[in-house]
């Protein structure tokens, strides 16, 4: 076999048509890297820079406060999902959700969905990552190699001398198709393993990483193999093989992501974000007992201290209605977060027909920039913005007396902390 | 001893067409045997059927006494075939094109090995470091025959060997065909040139409408009859 092969890649090397393939694949492959890199560098020193500022501007804000209520209104607090070290392949969800917030101490659910996405955009058409690359590009760059290695020969009427000579199929086809898609393989992942290198990334992740690509080409091979053993001409082979590369890369995602959006009906952020608006703002209008009850219910550790004046404005009663319209949209905000759940799990069990689909998830998930990677981190906003309300009410409902040195106990956002 | 080429009864049946019918035939080691036809009757289809591309629908074909139907690979190792307008790769080399067919046999030759096939088949030596592309149909019709030389296989069967070749290369072919026989490889070869046939082979055989209906020998060292032969091939005299 080592044989074949050698032969097979003399004569891959005379081939310019297939190293013309061979070459963009490495270039993109480049290309794809370099960009994720610069990508994940840039999220990296914004979030740098924020946590930076975000001291910088906390302590700012917090000096000359004199009552918890100001304090707590005032201050800004980032929360961030950092890339992880592979995020440089596969940008996934980070481009379409949020993966940084400033929050306050004011009702959460709508800053978490006010938040702007930065690549809103590249949630449609998707970005040129090395998980575009080797999920859609890739396959098409195999077709090309490989798709008419019979078809060719025969039109030149040379398959027969070639099939005669070799004694065999077995020694001709398989390893001239092996030499090709290894070299595929190799020109696309050697700028994956440098990229790997560059950003630390684990070397089991890069190998899993690397086993997607190969396992992703193996099945592409063998769809283009039982394809180009039909007796057809090279061109109709090419029509039929980019066709059911388009059905399985464009048709079947779509109609797949049309069923299951159609299934599981999400509301809107922005209904979530309307909805506790006028709620807030309604409560100004209201009287406190129709805030202060349901906060009670929620926090009866503080039924004694729930009194409002019926003078005057008080940071409690503001508080409280900013909690109570969190309690409202709460089921809202549960229904979008599992829909959206619900939609990822329907959306893995409709990539196993789509090898493509399938791809692109799995790098998503090695990256951490899967869907349920950006829930988990919304979910570590609440979490943490959680402890805030834990640290500024049992100071702000008892009424305790203000003071500035406990204010550096405030917690701190650990992006770890799950 | 088993011929080196047979057809027992052999019968090929294509998309509902009879291709091949009952044809049967021996070729005795160096021995030279031409099947002579117009286009449709059978012959590159039973050329095909040695090689194992076509697979008979009755009757076998044997190499060297063995059906090529339970060994090809054995088959195809003892045949060195010349299809029709043999097409090399155009982007290699002379040189190139043989190292990588020969490769594919399973067979190494050096570079003086591969120049003296060259000059067996009269290719130019300026040419062969030149890639195909720029050859006449001629020459890359020579660089196929010097791979079949070049194989050392001890049959050669060749599909319209002297199609596109000038006159002077075709005496060159069959001269050197003639040579191959001597030195004892059994040819098979297909043709529609009547004279070319009678030229070259030991016996002709006539395939019409995937029947073989006629048969000439050489006798008494003299060439098979071209008059005979062509009034058969036209139909106008019985066999």
């Amino acid at each position: 076999m080592l044989g074949h092969l050698t032969r097979e890649t003399r004569f891959l090397i005379k081939d310019r048509g297939a190293l013309f393939w061979l070459l963009l694949a490495f270039v993109l492959s480049i290309v794809a890297v370099t960009f994720g890199i610069a990508e994940v560098s840039e999220q990296r020193e914004t979030i740098a820079t924020l946590i930076k500022e975000d001291a910088a501007d906390r302590a700012n804000a917090l000096e000359g406060q004199e009552d918890w209520g100001s304090a707590a209104y005032y201050a800004f607090h980032l929360t961030y999902a950092p890339p992880s070290d592979f995020a440089f392949a596969a940008m996934g969800q980070r481009d379409s959700s949020p993966w940084k917030h400033r929050v306050r101490m004011l009702a959460l659910e709508g800053q978490i969905h006010e938040a702007d996405t930065r690549n809103a955009d590249f949630g449609l058409v998707g970005r040129f990552d090395f998980a575009f690359l080797a999920a859609s590009v890739a396959p098409l760059l195999l077709i090309l190699l490989l798709y008419d290695l019979r078809a060719s020969e025969r039109t030149m009427r040379r398959h027969d001398l070639l099939v005669a000579t070799a004694g065999s199929s077995r020694s001709l086809w398989l390893p001239r198709a092996l030499v090709r898609v290894t070299a595929l393989v190799l020109l696309l992942l050697i700028p994956l393993w440098v990229g790997a290198m560059i950003e630390g990334t684990a070397a089991s992740l890069a190998l899993q990483a690397s086993g997607i690509v190969v396992a992703s080409l193996l099945v592409w091979w063998l769809i283009v193999e039982l394809i180009g053993r039909l007796d057809a001409s090279p061109s109709i082979l090419l029509t039929s093989l980019i066709g059911l590369w388009l059905a399985l890369a464009i048709v079947v995602p779509a109609v797949s992501k049309a069923a299951i959006e159609a299934a599981n009906p999400v509301p809107d952020g922005g209904e979530i974000l309307l909805l506790q608006r006028e709620t807030v703002n309604d409560a100004w209008d209201l009287p406190a007992e129709a805030t202060m009850e349901p906060f009670v219910e929620r926090h009866p550790e503080y039924a004694d201290h729930s009194e409002i004046g019926e003078e005057g404005f008080e940071w409690k009663w503001y508080y409280a209605f900013q909690q109570v319209g969190d309690q409202v949209v709460e089921p809202l905000a549960t229904q979008y977060r599992e829909a959206r759940l619900a939609r990822d799990a329907q959306a893995g069990l409709a990539s196993w027909l789509s090898p493509t689909s399938l791809v692109e998830r799995a790098f998503e998930k090695l990256a951490g920039t899967d869907a349920r990677s950006m829930i988990a981190y919304e979910n570590q906003v609440r979490a943490y913005h959680g402890e805030l309300r834990a640290f500024y009410y049992p100071l702000m409902f008892p009424e305790e007396p203000f003071d500035a040195d406990a204010l550096s106990d405030l917690p701190a956002y650990d992006p770890q902390e799950s | 001893m088993a011929s080196p080429l047979e057809a027992r009864s052999l019968s090929l049946v294509r998309e509902g067409n009879a291709v091949l019918d009952g044809v049967s035939f021996t070729v005795a080691k160096g021995e030279i045997f031409a099947l002579l036809g117009g286009n449709g009757a059978g012959k590159s289809s039973t050329l095909l059927t040695f090689l194992g591309f076509l697979e008979p629908s009755g009757g076998e074909v044997l190499v060297n006494g063995r059906s090529v139907g339970s060994d090809v690979a054995a088959a195809r190792n003892a045949i060195a075939y010349l299809p029709e307008a043999a097409s090399l790769y155009a982007h290699m080399t002379a040189y190139e094109n043989l190292d990588y067919f020969l490769d594919l046999a399973g067979k190494s030759a050096t570079k003086d090995e591969i120049d003296v096939a060259l000059d067996r088949v009269a290719l130019p030596n300026e040419a062969r470091s030149r890639r195909l592309q720029s050859y006449s149909k001629g020459m890359r019709q020579k660089s196929a025959i010097a791979l079949a030389l070049l194989r050392e296989t001890p049959i050669l069967l060749l599909d319209e060997p002297t199609s596109g070749l000038d006159p002077v290369a075709i005496d060159e072919f069959h001269d050197l065909v003639k040579t191959l026989a001597e030195g004892g490889q059994t040819v098979l070869m297909v043709t529609h040139d009547v004279y070319g046939a009678c030229q070259v082979a030991d016996r002709v055989g006539l395939l019409r409408h995937g029947k073989l209906v006629g048969s000439f020998a050489a006798e008494n060292g003299q060439r098979i009859d071209t008059e005979t032969v062509h009034a058969a091939f036209a139909g106008r005299e019985a066999t």
